[in-house]
């Protein structure tokens, strides 16, 4: 799952993810708010309910209640957490990215240009995330 | 997964004749089966094309994204241009405004310079005429005098004296008034 408010940014995502093999199906959404909702759904009416395995937010949610720090604090603290989790921004404040590893992200994927090369690292990670035994990470 | 045969044969004879294939992600769960060269060499013209087609998108969407972060960066500038325009604007305003005040200022103490200028000159002229008035009064009642004393004739300068007291003393209270005037003008100012 992929929340960004940059529509532009579903595409490139996307096409990345498919190109690197990434993933099967992605669910883009621009708003903190709907992801909010599908979480709230799953959680904890339906526990079963097959959620992301992966779950990439935006920093800055432009039109959103709240940012995504506050977003992976929510799925991992309210909603059963139960999935990798981590921020994709073209951000590198370093305070923010320490809040972001306080409410348990567990990567933070700088956005640029040239965002295939590190999704590719990312790829090679994905199974340390799945099984918590990676350290948290800053993909430059 | 593995396709039925029917599918598999119509997927090829589309590609054949339509020059149409499959994409998307769903090439990645398709299985060519065993013993099926065509359909391998099949998919895996789908996945090049698809992976073209999704790389050529790519550049396209990020060439857009780079170009709409570039115009958000220049409607930033413009808008700090604007606001720093504005800024410089109001400072010229504010330099506009001191400047008139500066300048009624200056003029008020020309004013007041002129003014002042005047009441001295005013006051001197005043001080003169009551010296020269004081003087005449004085010279014309030793003369009387003189003429009491010796036993000379006294009737035309009694009558002289006694009328020039009278315009004298009339002018001195008018000059002294008109010192005090202008002694509380200027102190005022």
């Amino acid at each position: 799952m992929l929340i960004d408010d940059e529509n532009l940014f579903h595409l490139v995502f996307e096409d990345a993810c498919s190109i690197l093999d990434m993933a099967l199906s992605i669910e883009a959404l621009d708003s903190s708010d709907e992801a909010d909702r599908m979480f709230q759904k799953w959680f904890p009416e339906d526990i079963n309910h097959e959620r992301p395995q992966c779950v990439f937010v935006d920093l800055n949610i432009i039109g959103s209640s709240f940012d995504g720090i506050e977003m992976i604090r929510k799925i991992n603290h309210e909603y059963g957490n139960g999935c990798v989790i981590g921020i994709i921004s073209s951000s590198q404040d370093q305070v923010e990215i320490e809040k972001a590893k306080a409410v348990g992200a567990q990567f933070w994927i700088i956005k640029s240009d040239e965002i295939e090369p590190r999704l590719e690292e990312f790829k090679k990670d994905y199974e340390g995330y799945r099984t918590k035994s990676l350290p948290f990470k800053v993909y430059k | 997964m593995v396709l039925p045969k029917a599918v598999r044969d119509g997927l090829l004879k589309i590609a054949k004749e339509k020059k149409l294939f499959l994409e998307g992600n769903l090439l990645k769960i398709i299985e060519p089966g065993t013993d099926d060269p065509a359909f391998a060499e099949y998919l895996k013209i789908c996945k090049e094309r698809d992976i073209s087609s999704r790389k050529k998108r790519l550049e396209v969407t990020k060439q857009v994204q780079s170009q709409n972060t570039a115009l958000g960066h220049a409607m930033g500038e413009k808008e700090t241009l604007m606001l720093n325009l504005q800024h410089a604007l109001e400072q010229a305003e504010d330099a506009k405004k001191e400047a008139e005040q500066l300048r009624d200022a200056a003029m008020d103490d020309l004013d007041l310079l002129q003014k002042k200028t005047q009441f001295e000159l005013i006051n001197i002229i005043v001080k003169v005429a009551l010296v020269i008035i004081i003087s005449v009064g004085i010279i014309v009642s030793i003369m009387y005098l003189f003429a009491i004393l010796y036993g000379r004739e006294t009737q035309i300068i009694g009558s002289t004296w006694s009328n020039l007291l009278g315009i004298l003393l009339t002018n001195a209270f008018s000059i002294v008034g008109t010192i005090m005037g202008v002694k509380y003008a200027t102190d005022k100012h």
